[in-house]
């Protein structure tokens, strides 16, 4: 027999005996199934905020901070700043000639989560009138726009799902009274979503402020950043910087950023060592426990690398079952659940997102499962490959 | 015969089952010990969190600030006992490489550091400030941070205009405060309000938060209403909190941490009783016959199974010891990103109640069918 018909053969023989050995082999698969079923979810929250951050970046975008701000709530932009950089070249203009630019202020709005009615906060974003020419990725689902002059207020649908009074018709009680929700908008994968937005000088004139936070500003194209860029930082008038949306949005929200991914990892890592050990265990255990068998197999003509192979094959298999546990178990349990933490444009102001099982992320633990089972086999493999048959033949 | 030696010899009949299953051990209450820290860090926060203090913020947040002579008002109420402003006072360094902001808070310092739950400042300190107008009393970790020290005068670029225009605010570092109940280190300064206020270009005379200490803790909520219906339908309504509901709030926030952490727990659990029972029922199984030989040689039966728990106790409880010390190592690192991670003696004994269950319940089964095995059939096996 060939080495490989031999592997095959001692395989199906070793995985027809797993009921025997169920306890050890258990412990495998509900090992494995641990690591993968807590492993999905944790990712699965890391990088769905980390997308939903970096969402919608556009090249053609670019985003307009005073200098020396790293973020929104840092910078402050004067109108007469906001009218010099529409006005620069290399902004993009529409049809009728008007500069496609958005000056936005962000305000905390206080609002109650549904799952746990705590309170928490969301960004309000005033907005210019081009907002929504600006990000063709959202549009309006319900109601109507937002008047200027009016205290009114179109919500993400993102954050009217998960927020309480944030249906068309309800009031927010914000500076100046209740402002009445009269539309909801959606779109993008990004965190606006998450978003309030109402007309921006209509914000200033309510919270009485005299400067923007940010401006949003379509290029003509990407090309065009780096000379704007570099005629905005020359104009003696303006302290501006200029950032690419996505340059911007890759610095976003760090710290919660950074909190996640450390999270993350380490949680992972430390289970996937665990679940390692727990292979190894039981792939020794598995291969004492046939000592006898092995060594006779090898005096009836087995070679010595199919018994090694048969044996991390059982292994693999094992951790592949394990996965495929933990995966049901992962979607069942978070596959599309909605959840929202600190990360929105405010220092603790809300970002909702969604927990998504998605392929590649699947398909990552199931190769880590993998990985753990083989490493977990290769030792006891190698050990009954080498083990000497008389002995294993004298032992009881 | 001497017991213990036995049980330790049991253990070592297969080492490397028992070593394999003693760093499972080991991991898992590492992970265990490092997120139910994180539970414990949050639980501290809010239980150090005081409820005789009261935080009146506006009740829109970010709306206009609150007029200082609001402070008289709330005073006036029966039950207050002092009332400190707070008004923020935000900075970089003029090197624009160093990135995060400097902060300071502007009150009345002896007010805020008496009022204050978990602050720690001599009176020296006090008085410094006391004396220099354009005094900051600084966190050590401020200091260390900066590369500043004691007696240094240091110019602070703010987004808060002066009155001349200028936006450099210049400050003499005239002592330093502790912060022993923090759970992370923290980088704040405390400065004069006379100093800042008086120098500011816009919104002068306010206040953008008031500490309120009141007599009874008992009455925070009564009291935090009362103070927010002196400012009702006014031009700057309040939200008044006590301190303790400020930080479970915070908690919340940050996300539904505690669901999580408990989600993962429980998983760990699971996976790793499923080990424990595993490596004990085969550890016991393979040695039915040795106690058998036991029973037979007078030991009782109560004896045999005492002699299997301890076994199993003596396999799960120094390694659970061992990971929960080593997550208490780690914990420091999670520190600066998490800010509280707290493996507290509580915590320790939390997990090691846990792994005594662990061993106590893997054990319970194979010791049960040892304990009724005749002594006749167990001779005979294997």
């Amino acid at each position: 027999m060939s080495l490989p018909s031999q592997a095959a053969a001692l395989t199906a023989n070793g995985l027809r005996h797993v009921p025997q050995r169920l306890g050890g082999s258990l412990v495998v698969v509900v090992g494995i199934a641990g690591v993968v079923a807590v492993l999905i979810p944790v990712l699965a929250m890391y990088l769905g905020f980390r997308a939903t951050l970096r969402g919608d970046g556009r090249d053609d975008r670019a985003i307009v901070l005073s200098r020396a701000a790293e973020d929104e709530s840092e910078s402050s932009l004067s109108r007469d700043a906001v009218a010099v950089v529409a006005n620069a070249p290399g902004v993009r203009r529409d049809a009728s000639g008007e500069p496609l630019v958005s000056a936005e202020v962000i305000l905390p709005a206080p609002v109650a989560r549904k799952r746990d009615h705590s309170d928490v906060s969301v960004t309000m974003r005033g907005v210019g009138a081009q907002y929504f020419a600006l990000r063709p990725e959202l549009r309006l689902i319900a109601g109507r726009m937002f008047r200027p002059g009016n205290q009114e207020l179109v919500v993400g649908a993102a954050a009217r799902a998960q927020f309480e009074g944030l249906d068309i018709g309800n009031q927010v009680r914000l500076q100046d009274g209740d402002w009445t929700v009269v539309g909801v908008f959606a779109g993008g994968n990004g965190s606006r979503e998450s978003e309030l937005i109402t007309d921006a000088t209509t914000a200033m004139a309510a919270y009485k402020l005299d400067s923007f936070n940010s401006m949003t500003v379509a290029l003509s194209s990407p090309g065009a950043l780096a000379p704007l860029r570099e005629r905005l930082a020359a104009d003696a008038r303006l302290f501006v910087v200029v950032r690419s949306e996505p340059e911007y949005l890759e610095g976003a929200a760090s710290g919660v950023n950074r909190l996640l991914r450390l999270v993350t990892y380490a949680i992972g890592s430390i289970m996937a060592l665990g679940a390692l050990f727990a292979a190894l265990n039981s792939m020794y255990a598995a291969v004492a426990s046939r000592a006898t068998e092995v060594a006779t197999l090898r005096a009836i003509g087995f070679a010595a690398p199919a018994v090694a192979i048969a044996l991390l094959a059982e292994a693999l298999l094992l951790a592949l079952a394990g996965a495929a546990l933990g995966v049901a178990l992962a979607y069942a349990g978070f596959n599309g659940v909605t959840i929202s933490t600190l990360g929105g444009a405010l220092f603790d102001s809300q970002l909702v997102y969604s927990l998504s099982v998605s392929v590649p992320l699947v398909a990552g633990t199931i190769g880590l499962a993998c990985a753990l089972g083989l490493a977990g086999g290769l030792l006891p493999a190698i050990r009954a490959s080498r083990a000497s048959i008389a002995e294993g033949l004298h032992e009881k | 015969m001497r017991f213990l030696p036995l049980v330790w010899a049991g253990l070592w009949r297969r080492p490397l089952r028992s070593i394999l299953t003693a760093i499972c051990i080991v991991i898992a209450f590492v992970l265990l010990g490092l997120l139910e820290g994180v539970n414990a860090g949050f639980a501290r926060a809010i239980a150090n969190a005081h409820r005789d203090f009261l935080v009146t913020n506006t009740r829109v947040r970010g709306g206009a600030p609150m007029p200082i002579s609001a402070m008289a008002e709330i005073q006036s109420l029966p039950g207050v006992k002092e009332v400190a402003p707070r008004a923020y006072f935000m900075g970089r360094d003029r090197d624009p490489s160093l990135k995060s902001s400097i902060v300071a808070i502007a009150t009345y310092p002896e007010l805020f550091f008496q009022m204050l739950p978990g602050l720690r400042v001599t009176p020296a300190a006090l008085e410094a400030l006391r004396a220099d107008r354009a005094g900051v009393l600084a966190t050590p970790a401020l200091l260390d941070a900066r590369g500043w020290k004691v007696g240094d005068r240091i110019t602070v670029q703010s987004m808060t205009a002066k009155i001349d225009g200028s936006t450099d605010w210049t400050f003499d570092i005239v002592g330093t405060f502790d912060t022993p109940l923090a759970n992370a280190p923290a980088y704040f300064g405390v400065i004069n309000y006379a100093y800042y206020d008086g120098y500011r270009a816009s919104d002068r005379g306010t206040a953008e938060m008031f500490y309120v200490h009141i007599a009874d803790p008992n009455r925070a909520v009564a009291m935090s209403a009362a103070i927010d219906r002196i400012f009702a339908n006014s031009s700057h309504e309040t939200r008044t909190r006590s301190q303790q509901a400020r930080a479970e709030l915070q908690a919340k926030q940050m996300g539904d941490v505690e669901f999580f952490t408990d989600a993962i727990m429980v998983a760990v659990l699971f996976t790793l009783a499923f080990l424990t029972a595993n490596t004990l029922r085969q550890a016991l199984h393979e040695r039915a016959r040795e106690f058998a030989v036991l029973k037979a040689t007078g030991y009782s039966g109560v004896r045999v199974l005492s002699l299997a728990y301890a076994e199993a106790l003596l396999l799960c409880l120094p390694p659970a010891a061992l990971g929960l010390l080593i997550a208490r190592l780690l914990a420091p690192l999670a520190k600066a990103d998490i800010g509280a991670v707290v493996v507290s003696p509580r915590v320790a004994a939390a997990g090691l109640i846990c792994a005594a269950c662990l061993a106590l319940l893997g054990a319970a089964l194979p010791a049960r069918s040892l304990a009724r095995m005749p002594i006749a059939a167990a001779l005979g096996k294997g």
